[in-house]
């Protein structure tokens, strides 16, 4: 057979599974449902303040805590500023820092698990004992004590959230690099005077990269709930930043008579960290049906 | 390998863990901005007093006697003293410690309640609606930020219905909602985990060989299915004591709840260091702890399973 023949049939099969996974995803009705709710989240993040009706910081005293009307949708906060207005530019605080955390959380760890894995030895039982110490801080703990002693801000809250997030990664990252490090294919290539790193980015990371995805999704879901319980707790983004956990946190005080400045913000931290858990359901039997059990929720 | 023995073993296998953890702890202190000692010894402090504090808390030193000096401290139960408080932040520790423990039980008592009886009636009925409805709710449950449910409960139960407390602990009444809250973090894992493992026990070869000899359905789930379900189950509820020590952290700041959780936050707000790294080491030593009191619980349960995890390394 011709070369052109050859990868002409590759691509032919690879788009056929893939047509095949989109399926699989498509058929859970939830999941594709939970596709266009994360979308929707990412698009207020993205777009947030050109949707706005308000601006998030404009108080108005005389318009404090009242209840939800045709002119403030979601009703106003203990400053009167408009509680919709705050939660759509708010959404960029919420589920962007969660983006960026899972982003570089996953780059570490991904790139632990495949020293870890390839290079073995001693880098291996370093990083490997590295891992089992970051296990056993129960997550939400490490983070409070990463960003406790970062200090406060949008920075330190993606690293915070990364560095709690990164062993499952490596772990998983390492489990695929000794899982298919013995096969015929490796030994062939490395025969061949392939490099470490060609190898790495040919056969392993394509091999692990499907698992990586599904947890990077769950974890989305997870982050979403890490950043805003950092930001409830006041160890997270600065006031006056309308991050949704710190919209619950600062509007709390007034939960007994105006509980709207409560509810909406925690809807839509529920909502988006559900989608993305939904999503990640999806894509796992799409992409990974085998590896249910190496997966966390959080 | 004995039982003694493979309790002598994990316990080792902790120990690197245990140094790791609190490396981590001290690492994190030194990265803080600021200088312990002049927090010490307060903001209108000379530079003569604030050079004693720091002879006395050893900050001339270098570092690594400092590392030193700090693990010897840990090894004989000190771990510091409280900057607010200004009592040593074991005594703070064990003075909230029964109120986290409390809210623990009966969290993981509520959640035991709900999510083993929901997975076994979910797993013998797998396309039945009640089943559906489970996976709904757990996964609603891994997706709600408890700060804000504890919030909701707090508007319905104690504002809108006035049927309960909404803060405090005062009586037997405070710890239901606070209870409740931290539950539903673990019912969701718990029934799916449950559900899983039974459904998992029912296909196996004995089960089918108990069904042929015609035993009583009951019997067979009491003897045969349950005792060997609980496996599983008691290792997820080993792996949740993470979620439930976090997730008290966060409870008892909603619910003024007087447990180390809500003093690990208030000491973030005083910045009082020493009192929040000895109370998140201090967590994350009963963390560990409760891990290896799990494996050989179960190692205990099944032969098998020391074998394996004697092989398999950590839990």
């Amino acid at each position: 057979m011709e070369r052109r023949e050859i990868l002409k049939r590759i691509y032919e099969t690879r788009r056929k599974r893939l047509w095949e996974m989109w399926e699989v995803f498509k058929s859970n009705k939830a999941a594709y449902a939970s596709l266009y709710i994360a979308g929707f989240m990412v698009f207020i993040a993205s777009f947030g303040p050109l949707i706005a009706p308000y601006n998030p910081n404009d108080f108005d005293l005389s318009m404090a805590r009242s209840p939800p009307s045709l002119q403030h949708p979601f009703g106003t906060d203990e400053l009167g500023r408009d509680i919709l207005s705050r939660i759509l530019i708010g959404a960029r605080y919420t589920i962007g820092i969660s983006v960026a955390s899972v982003a570089l959380g996953a780059l570490i760890g991904v790139i632990m698990g495949l020293v870890s894995g390839y290079l073995g030895g001693l880098w291996d039982s370093v990083i490997q004992r590295i891992v089992d110490v970051m296990l056993a801080f129960p997550t939400i703990l490490l983070a409070i004590a990463l960003v406790a002693s970062l200090g406060q801000g949008v920075t330190s809250l993606i690293v915070a959230i990364a560095i709690s997030t990164f062993p499952v990664y490596a772990r998983l990252v390492r489990g695929v690099v000794l899982q298919i490090i013995g096969e015929d294919y490796i030994a062939a290539e490395k025969l061949l005077g392939k490099g470490s790193l060609y190898i790495m980015f040919k056969h392993v990371l394509p091999n692990a990269v499907s698992a990586i995805v599904v947890q990077a999704t769950y974890y989305m879901g997870l982050s979403i709930l890490l950043a805003s319980a950092l930001g409830f707790l006041g160890l997270g983004v600065p006031p006056p930043t309308p991050e949704w956990g710190a919209m619950i946190g600062s509007g709390r005080t007034y939960l007994f008579s105006s509980p709207h400045i409560v509810v909406f913000p925690g809807f839509f931290i529920l909502v988006s960290a559900l989608s993305f858990n939904l999503l990640g359901d999806g894509l796992r039997d799409a992409l990974d049906p085998k590896s249910r059990a190496m997966l966390r929720r959080g | 390998m004995s039982l003694a023995r493979f309790v002598g073993v994990r316990i080792a296998q902790a120990v690197p863990t245990l140094f790791g953890a609190t490396l981590v702890m001290f690492i994190l202190i030194r990265v803080l901005p600021g200088d312990p000692a002049r927090l010490i010894a307060g903001p209108e402090a000379l530079e003569e007093d604030v050079r004693r504090v720091r002879e006395q808390l050893g900050l001339d030193k270098p570092i690594y006697v400092q590392f030193g000096d700090y693990m010897l401290s840990i090894l004989r139960g000190d771990l510091g003293v409280s900057i607010k408080y200004r009592t040593p932040v074991i005594n703070e520790i064990l003075a909230r410690l029964p109120y986290t423990i409390a809210l623990a039980l009966a969290a993981e008592a509520i959640a035991i309640a709900v999510a083993i009886p929901l997975g076994i009636i979910s797993a013998l009925k797998p396309r039945s609606r009640l089943s559906y409805a489970v996976s709904v709710i757990s996964l609603v449950g891994a997706s709600t930020p408890i700060f804000w449910i504890g919030l909701i409960f707090i508007y319905i139960f104690a504002v809108s219905l006035r049927v309960l407390p909404s803060s405090g602990a005062e009586t037997p009444r405070h710890i239901i909602l606070p209870a409740v809250t931290l539950a539903l973090l673990l019912v969701g894992n718990l029934t799916r985990i449950t559900r899983a493992s039974v459904m998992d026990t029912l296909g196996s070869n004995h089960v089918l060989t108990a069904i042929s000899k015609g035993l009583a359905q009951r019997i067979i789930l009491r003897r045969h299915v349950l005792r060997n379900a609980m496996i599983p189950i008691v290792t997820i509820m080993g792996i949740q004591m993470g979620a439930l020590l976090g997730g008290a952290v966060i409870t008892e700041t909603v619910f003024a709840w007087p447990g180390i959780g809500s003093l690990l936050v208030d000491s973030l707000f005083y910045r009082d260091y020493p009192l929040a790294q000895g109370i998140i080491l201090f967590i994350v030593l009963v963390f560990i702890v409760i891990n290896i009191v799990i494996d050989v619980l179960y190692a205990y349960i099944d032969p098998r399973v020391r074998e394996t995890l004697w092989r398999g390394g950590r839990s």
